[in-house]
């Protein structure tokens, strides 16, 4: 089965591009801030401090949205071949060769992804000391290092998590035909408890950060991050509310409106990461600059304002792509849907209409839930460090943010839906 | 009598460079039930989908209903072609994410029409699909699938219903129930069908028999036997395997 798996690697690479790019950014990330603990060894204590802490804090963030995000392409990749999967086992492939195939190919994908990601961690690493080499965190003599810790960390969390996620992936598809039921009760429990730790991380933010000034900023930051992970794993619910909602209005479309009132949920949830985190951090950077002007500022406020736009900036564009990837491997999925749709009798128009109102359904869920999400980060943070729950700081920010959310998810559900739309139907629906 | 559907000098060469139609002219009378046969190959297929306007022809021209189909533009041609085209497929192309009765009303939907939900219910009843019309696709033999998508295929009262092979994946009951619906559709609601198969038996429930071989029209018959289908039939393979 390793070798089925491998020919199918080699056959249809373009199946596992969005597999690929996820586990390379987030290796390209890991080994980045990793590689600043490489460089934290034997240099001054407040250098290797400041190394030490960054680390933690970007790669810790980066772990999440990384096993996040790789998990969830993974199993958007394996659905797709839900076909060439039951072919297999059509054929006799049993339960446990497809598993070994499933998880052969992600290991490989990781692999390959990882290596690729050296090159890149290791200049975004570099550029991370000179960052903090201008702020002053680091002393000016300290040389940037990329060794050991950053390989094995890049390297092992990358093939951890999608060896994970493969054996995860690999057992609900390759169970037998009948048994395969999704399981929203452990989804829903594990949203519970990410939202917990939220709430818990925002109560610890205006309880025992209060005071503390720029320190509650840790607490507060990652309250969102967990209350958006939480949000988004109740993806299918909250959209199938908004959707419920906004039927009256996409019926308004006609028949276009009525086939796109069953969205499928999967691209709610990068969407909603992107917009929770993106908002709660630059709210939070932003509750910090007016509560801090005037006063003499701590000569690592400056460096943790860089710091938290660096990694918000790396998450939006990590989870930016991760959207995008989603997008084009869930249209393209979605050909041979379109194709029968257009023989019933669908102009290319109608089709792009619904695929459109689907879009503006998940949109609206993913900007919702994640300005629901940057709550947890924002009103803690804004009692904590200002007195004052809601921050007088205008919606301009995060407007810009969903806007971005909006951009993204339109072009790149328009461009791929035309793609899928090229050719005769006749053609398309056989493929 | 006219012709509801007329092809003149069609021609259709795939990417690949096969030439799949070679120069084919034929007309299908209103009112009357026609068989396409041939060998696999020979374009029966490529022939419907171009006179259906699911596809276009490489050269040639196709007159629907009175209308120059390869006149128009594709948007223009789907919104032409659902009021006036009911196409069956073998593997029925059905939205698995749809319920029978909301397959059978999609294409009055696309085209902006109301959908009388009791005249489909009816008409589904009419069919023997009474109570499966909530159902999702999936849950249905390849006969209830089959006789769905010919509901769905009449709900415009369209001028013309071409089926590609609609009894190809079918068992003989499911088969004849099928096909005896399509004759029906013709003898008692003056409709045009065209129809392909490789089963000769299917093929005597026609009027007449169009046959085809390399993309050429090879002779037609016209009240049409399972017997003296299945001899031209071999005929034209001979003949093909003696050009070959
Ligand atoms: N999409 C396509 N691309 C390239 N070649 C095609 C395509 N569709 C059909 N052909 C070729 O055109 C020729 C005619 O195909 P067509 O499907 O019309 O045959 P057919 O008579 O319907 O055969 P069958 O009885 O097997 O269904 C064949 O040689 C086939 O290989
Ligand atoms: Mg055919």
């Amino acid at each position: 089965m390793i070798a089925v798996a491998l020919r199918n690697l080699r056959h249809r690479p373009g199946g596992f591009i969005a597999t690929f790019l996820s586990a390379f950014l987030g290796a390209v990330l890991l080994m980045a801030f990793a590689s600043l603990i490489d460089t934290a060894s034997g240099v001054d204590a407040a250098s290797n401090e400041s190394l030490i802490t960054t680390a933690g804090v970007g790669g810790g963030w980066c772990l999440v949205i990384v096993a996040f995000a790789v998990t969830s392409t993974l199993t958007l990749a394996v659905r797709r071949r839900e076909e060439q999967i039951a072919l297999l086992r059509r054929v006799g492939a049993t339960g446990q060769q497809l598993r070994r195939m499933i998880v052969g190919e992600a290991v490989a994908v990781a692999l390959i992804a990882s290596a690729a990601a050296v090159p890149v961690g290791f200049v975004l690493g570099r550029l991370l000391v000179s960052l903090m080499k201008d702020t002053g965190q680091v002393a000016a003599a300290v040389d940037a290092a990329f060794g050991p810790i950053a390989l094995g960390v890049g390297f092992g969390v990358t093939l951890l998590g999608s060896l994970v996620a493969g054996i995860a992936t690999a057992r609900r598809t390759a169970a037998p035909v009948g048994t395969k039921r999704a399981r929203p009760l452990l989804r829903r429990i594990g949203a519970g408890l990410f939202l917990l730790t939220g709430a818990n991380c925002a109560v610890l933010t205006a309880t025992v950060m209060d005071g503390k000034g720029i320190d509650a900023m840790q607490t507060a930051g990652q309250a969102g991050i967990w209350a958006s992970i939480g949000l988004a794993l109740l993806a299918p619910e909250l959209l199938r509310l908004v959707t419920a909602v906004l039927g009256p209005a996409v019926r308004l479309f006609g028949a276009a409106g009525e086939l796109a009132l069953r969205p499928q949920p999967s691209a709610v949830m990068p969407v909603l990461l992107f917009t929770g985190i993106a908002t709660g951090t630059v709210y939070m950077q932003g509750i910090e600059d007016r509560a801090s002007s005037g006063e003499v500022q701590a000569a690592y406020a400056r460096d943790i304002q860089t710091l938290n736009y660096v990694v918000v900036g790396m998450i939006a564009l990590f989870v930016a792509i991760m959207l995008v990837n989603m997008l084009i491997a869930a249209t393209t999925h979605r050909r041979r849907e379109f194709a029968q749709q257009r023989l019933a009798g669908a102009t290319r128009g109608q089709v792009i209409a619904m695929v459109a109102l689907e879009g503006a359904l998940v949109t609206v869920t993913g900007v919702l839930g994640g300005a629901v999400a940057s709550l947890f980060t924002v009103l803690p943070f804004g009692s904590a460090r200002a007195g004052q729950v809601w921050p007088d700081a205008s919606p301009l920010a995060f407007a810009v943010v969903a806007a971005i959310a909006v951009a993204l998810t339109g072009s790149a559900l328009v461009q791929t839906t035309r793609r899928a739309l090229r050719g005769p139907a006749t053609a398309a629906v056989r493929a | 009598m006219t012709d509801v559907v007329r092809v003149e000098e069609l021609y259709k060469t795939y990417d690949g460079g096969v030439t799949a139609l070679d120069g084919v002219t034929a007309g299908f009378a209103a009112g009357s039930f026609t068989a396409v046969m041939g060998p696999s190959g020979s374009g029966k297929s490529t022939l419907l989908q171009c006179a259906a306007g699911l596809d276009r022809p490489t050269g040639g021209r196709v007159f629907l209903d009175g209308h120059e189909l390869t006149a128009t533009k594709d948007t223009a041609m789907t919104k032409f072609r659902r009021g006036r085209v009911g196409f069956v497929f073998q593997d029925y192309n059905l939205l698995p994410s749809l319920t029978v009765l909301q397959n059978v009303v999609l294409p009055l939907r696309l085209a902006g029409r109301r959908a009388d939900l009791a005249a489909a219910r009816a008409a589904l009843a009419q069919l023997d699909l009474a109570d499966r019309t909530d159902e999702l696709p999936e849950r249905l033999s390849g006969g209830q699938r089959q006789r769905a998508a010919v509901a769905r295929a009449l709900v415009t009262r369209p001028a013309v219903i071409f089926a590609d092979e609609p009894t190809g994946a079918l068992d003989l009951g499911s088969a004849r129930e099928v096909l005896t619906l399509l004759r029906e559709v013709v003898h008692q609601h003056g409709r045009t069908v065209v129809m392909v198969t490789h089963d000769p038996v299917a093929a005597a429930y026609a009027d007449s028999v169009l046959f085809l071989a390399d993309g050429r029209l090879a002779g037609s018959l016209s009240a049409p036997t399972a017997d003296a289908v299945a001899e031209r039939l071999a005929h034209l393979g001979d003949r093909a395997r003696a050009a070959a």
